[in-house]
């Protein structure tokens, strides 16, 4: 049927097609309007709302530390961070970004792929604690770098003279593991590692806040979003006082410079620890903000282990330092009296002979400790050892917080070795042991190890009439609008211990500092002070010094235990270190300078990482 | 009669509207705080001056007889060919497509006048004859042809888009050339099937089998039913086994895109998120002048060309929109009236050609806006931004106003 062309009927029909084709198409496209603006209304209306509103976290401020003077030890300062947000970032970019913060292009593409793969959409930390130059230099640009931003935050700064390293515990990156954990934390948050940032970082940490600004398709921000009022302001973390007196810190830290070894100072009737310092330490500001690698490298690889609090975690024989305890324990066991004399002959013979310093002859308690006399606690032992058992006497040390942990705020404190018969059966092996190795114990030698803060402990039971403290850093917690919420754990009292037995091993250490190994050093003209030496003897070297102490002997305030490796007698290592720490305490100075000095020039035998 | 009753008032006050309305959502997207110192923010300026240049071009085209116009028709068509060409090889290449050309100073985009040179030449060639089929293969042979030279060029360019709308008037001018109804029919089911089978394939059954009744009834003739019916079959398992078996999973999700954006929300599927949240946030009465947060954030895409329709909607809501379409209903519907009545086959073609352009342009770009159709960039007439689109598109107007002007004249070198 063909159509002649133009045929007039044939054209109205088109006309009148073409006609309703426009008037259809039109009608098509106005009902797809009236569908979108009228019936999806209420769903793309909120999708443009966040579309052109983001959600931003503001980071607390980190709480602040305090010594109990209320000198600032950790404070905030400004450090500057450079942010990604990947979805909105060109990786074209990474060029001009490595030019400008003259970091290789590598490095940066790493960094990159790690925001990318923690959230495409959530900003993340690309640069921490960059210089405040290369900061500029990211402003200026920020225009030709979509998807970067910059923030001000905080970094931890160290203003006081201690340095306080493994108390204060340095601050990490949190790990993929903790993020997923917590929905505290988001990428590049530092997190504490390990001392008390670590033990209280909930506290610490604060709450972040939220801002909800306008940003546009590139992710700039424009300005807050409805003047503000929805957002959540940050709440700053809660500031820690300590019991530290970061002056006594400092004389401790400063005196165990170049040394190995721990001190710990503690005040006897509440367990706050006044000081407390390990040798070799590290620099916690060089590991706050942008983490210094190669310093901590250097510091992971060091021999000596800086990271290792050997206040709370080296373990060696406590030598001499025990003889107090035990004149307690054999005197509470009715084994001898503080009348009680045992005669010294310049050793003791059991199975095989146990060598004395000397021939004391007849000596008390008290005198045996005054002199040391390790007869009088060869002797001692065995009678406890044959009548009462071995284990009878573990439990009586652990009393004293040796041989068990503290459950101080601090970390990586090691429970201690005081041996048992079930420590003996397994490390020997049944009936492979004997007297021999029970009869060293007396006087702190053999399978025995204690830390410095164990030491502390034991000597604070003594000075405190025989309460067990329990040591702390932190004293109080305190709240915005001045609540504090206090941490003053009670003292445990140690139910054995008779008032008279105490005061003549109480006498005993007065007199070893007025008479005995302590009087060179330790002895200060104003302040009655109470010690005891000890040597534990180390097969692999050098013995190493201990001391112990407190003062004043009437109404006690300081208790102090030393801990020196490698560095030969107590009387002459150890002890000096406290006499120091005891001027420092009680007279605010060092009245001996030449003491002071010598103590800063003492050298210990060198030490050996694989004997140690 | 007077001059100014012969006078198309209601074209020209169309095309006068849409211009401006174009003014106001062009400085919407390109005079924001955000925009300050872009690249765009110079496209007012130069969108108002296009305005001017383009009124004046269309009263001074008033003076000029049809005869002119004719005469210009094969000239023009070479001239815009050789110039398409030149773009092939000197163009200055943005995104990936080379079709413009710097012309002292001036970027010229000879795609777009390309469409009018065409128009006018296959309006001359079919009115240059005394009786024409378009069932007569020669006839139907050059037509294609005089379509398919600019194509050719147009896709060296690297402008498919473009390419798509000269493909989109063949129907329409060959419907209205005296193809049969059936034939018409035909050429139209492939896009209309191979959408369709993309969104739903139930769909396109049912549609293909109504289209191939619809064939058999205005067109009896038992070859012409039979190719439909085979057509319909081929476009829908093609298209299904391009989808399924041809195409990589992301070659797929490109063009699913469009009916199911979520599946890439920030690769193919952004530019359509984008534009449907800001036309659906709009509204009734939209967000206002200036506060369209879309817009003034730059969250869409090609906000001032390709998008400009999802500004108006979300600042002005479903008012603007609505108001906006209906002056393009008013303008077509007005030029496929003069086109139905003019006595003279030049003119008829000329201004259905011209009103099939608008016509492929506004279901192509408003398709892409509102979500219905794949992203194709290719410009809203006379509103968005682009001054070889914006001048093309008004010739076109000032051509169909001079063509209805002088009807009269026509009588006497009437064919």
């Amino acid at each position: 049927m063909p159509v002649p062309a133009q045929d007039p009927r044939h054209h109205r029909i088109v006309v009148v097609v073409i006609q309703l084709i426009v008037v259809s198409v039109f009608l098509l496209l106005f009902g797809r309007i009236v569908y979108l603006q009228i019936y999806q209304y209420d769903i793309y209306s909120p999708i443009s709302e966040r579309n052109s509103v983001r959600q931003q976290i503001v980071n607390p401020a980190r709480g602040l530390i305090f010594d109990r003077h209320g000198e600032l030890i950790v404070g905030n300062e400004p450090s500057f961070t450079i942010t990604i947000t990947p979805l909105n970032f060109d990786m074209a970019n990474i060029p001009l970004l490595a030019e400008l913060t003259h970091i290789s292009e590598e490095e940066i593409l790493q960094l990159v792929q790690e925001a990318r793969t923690f959230s495409r959409h959530r900003e993340s930390r690309l640069l921490r604690d960059v210089d405040f130059r290369t900061f500029s230099n990211i402003q200026e640009n920020l225009w030709r770098l979509p998807g970067i931003n910059h923030q001000v935050e905080g970094k931890r700064s160290y203003p006081s003279e201690a340095r306080l390293s493994h108390v204060l515990g340095y601050l990490a990156e949190v790990t993929r593991g903790e993020m997923t954990a917590s929905a505290f934390y988001r990428l590049g948050d530092l997190v504490g590692r390990s001392g008390i940032e670590r033990v209280y970082e909930e506290d610490l940490r604060g709450n972040k806040g939220t801002e909800f600004v306008t940003v546009n398709a590139f992710g700039r921000s424009l300005g807050p979003f409805n003047q503000g009022q929805l957002d959540v302001n940050p709440v700053q973390g809660l500031n820690l006082h300590t019991t530290i007196d970061v002056q006594l810190q400092r004389v401790a830290e400063e005196l165990l410079e170049g040394k190995v070894g721990g001190v710990v100072a503690l005040n006897p009737q509440t367990g706050g620890i006044l000081a407390i310092a390990s040798a070799p330490d590290y620099d916690n500001s060089r590991l706050a903000g942008r983490m210094d690698r190669s310093y901590w490298q250097a510091v992971n690889a060091d021999s000596l282990t800086p990271l290792f609090n050997r206040a709370v975690a080296t373990l060696q024989p406590p030598g001499s330092t025990t003889k107090p305890m035990m004149g307690l324990i054999g005197m509470r066991l009715g084994l001898i009296t503080e009348n009680t004399t045992i005669h010294c002959n310049g050793g003791y013979m059991r199975g095989r002979f146990y060598r004395c310093l000397r021939r004391h002859g007849d000596q008390t308690i008290a005198q045996a400790i005054e002199t040391s006399c390790n007869t009088f606690f060869y002797a001692l032992m065995d009678q406890i050892v044959t009548r009462h058992g071995l284990n009878v006497w573990t439990r009586m040390m652990n009393d004293f917080g040796m041989g068990v942990t503290s459950g101080a705020d601090l970390t990586g404190e090691v429970r201690g070795l005081v041996p048992d018969s079930t420590y003996f059966n397994r490390v020997f092996g049944v009936r492979q042991w004997g007297l021999g190795d029970m009869i060293n114990l007396g006087i702190g030698q053999g399978a025995m190890g204690t830390s410095p803060l164990q030491m502390a402990i034991a000597t604070a039971a003594i000075a405190n009439n025989g309460n067990r403290v329990k040591p702390h850093i932190v004293d109080r917690i305190s709240y915005p609008g001045g609540d504090m919420e206090l941490i003053r754990p009670e003292p445990e009292r140690i139910e054995w211990i008779n008032p008279v037995q105490l005061r003549a091993v109480q006498m005993g250490m007065r007199k070893a500092v007025t008479d005995g190994s302590g009087r060179f050093y330790a002895n200060l003209r104003d302040v009655a002070v109470a010690g005891k030496t000890g040597t534990a003897q180390n097969p692999h070297g050098q013995n190493h010094g201990w001391f112990i102490a407190y003062a004043p002997f009437e109404n006690p305030e300081i208790v102090i235990a030393v801990l020196l490796q490698n560095a030969g007698f107590g009387s002459i290592s150890a002890a000096p270190l406290a006499g120091m720490m005891f001027e420092q305490y009680f007279y605010g100075e060092i009245r001996r300078p030449h003491v002071y000095r010598m103590m800063l020039e003492f050298e210990p035998a060198p030490f050996n990482p694989d004997r140690n | 009669m007077k001059w100014y009753n012969r006078f198309d008032w209601v074209l020209l006050i169309s095309w006068l509207v849409l211009s401006i309305i174009g003014l106001v959502a062009i400085y919407s997207a390109t005079q924001g705080p955000m925009h300050q110192g872009t690249a765009i923010s110079g496209n007012f300026d130069r969108q108002v001056l296009h305005l001017g240049i383009g009124l004046i071009i269309i009263v001074l085209m008033q003076f000029l007889t049809p005869q002119t116009f004719m005469q210009l028709s094969w000239p023009g068509y070479v001239l815009c060919l050789i110039i398409a060409l030149l773009t092939v090889f000197f163009g200055i290449e943005v995104g990936g497509e080379r079709n413009w050309l710097n012309i002292f100073g001036f970027r010229l985009q000879i795609s777009e006048f390309m469409k009018l040179a065409t128009v006018m030449a296959i309006a001359s060639f079919l009115s240059s004859q005394r009786q024409y089929s378009m069932e007569d293969f020669k006839t139907l042979f050059i037509f294609l042809l005089l379509i398919a030279l600019p194509v050719f060029l147009i896709t060296l360019h690297g402008d498919t888009g473009t390419s798509l709308v000269y493909i989109g008037i063949i129907p329409f001018l060959l419907f209205w050339a005296g193809l049969s109804f059936g034939l018409s029919l035909m050429l139209v089911m492939p896009a209309v099937l191979a959408y369709l089978t993309v969104i739903n394939i139930v769909a396109a059954g049912v549609v293909a089998a109504v289209l191939c009744g619809v064939v058999f009834l205005v067109d009896r003739r038992p070859l012409v039913s039979v190719s439909a019916v085979l057509l319909a079959i081929a476009i829908i398992i093609g298209v299904q086994v391009a989808l399924t078996e041809v195409l990589q999973p992301h070659q797929r999700a490109r063009v699913e895109a469009f009916t199911n954006p979520a599946v890439d929300p920030h690769g193919a599927g952004w530019n359509v998120i984008q534009a449907k949240t800001a036309i659906s946030s709009g509204g009734l009465y939209g967000k206002g002048f200036m506060q369209g947060t879309q817009t003034q954030l730059r969250f869409l895409p090609e906000q001032q060309t390709d998008f400009i329709f999802c500004v108006i909607s979300e600042e002005f809501g479903l008012v603007g929109a609505g108001t906006t379409l209906l002056f393009f209903l008013v303008l077509l519907s007005r030029l496929v009236y003069i086109a139905g009545t003019h006595k003279h086959a030049y003119a008829r073609l000329t201004i259905i050609g011209v009103a099939s352009v608008f016509l492929v342009h506004i279901i192509v770009n408003l398709g892409m806006a509102t979500a219905l159709l794949p992203v194709i960039g290719i410009p809203l007439p006379l509103i968005s931004y682009g001054g070889s689109s914006f001048l093309s598109f008004s010739i076109m107007i000032g051509l169909c106003l001079n063509l209805h002007f002088y009807e009269r004249n026509f009588s006497i070198y009437a064919s």
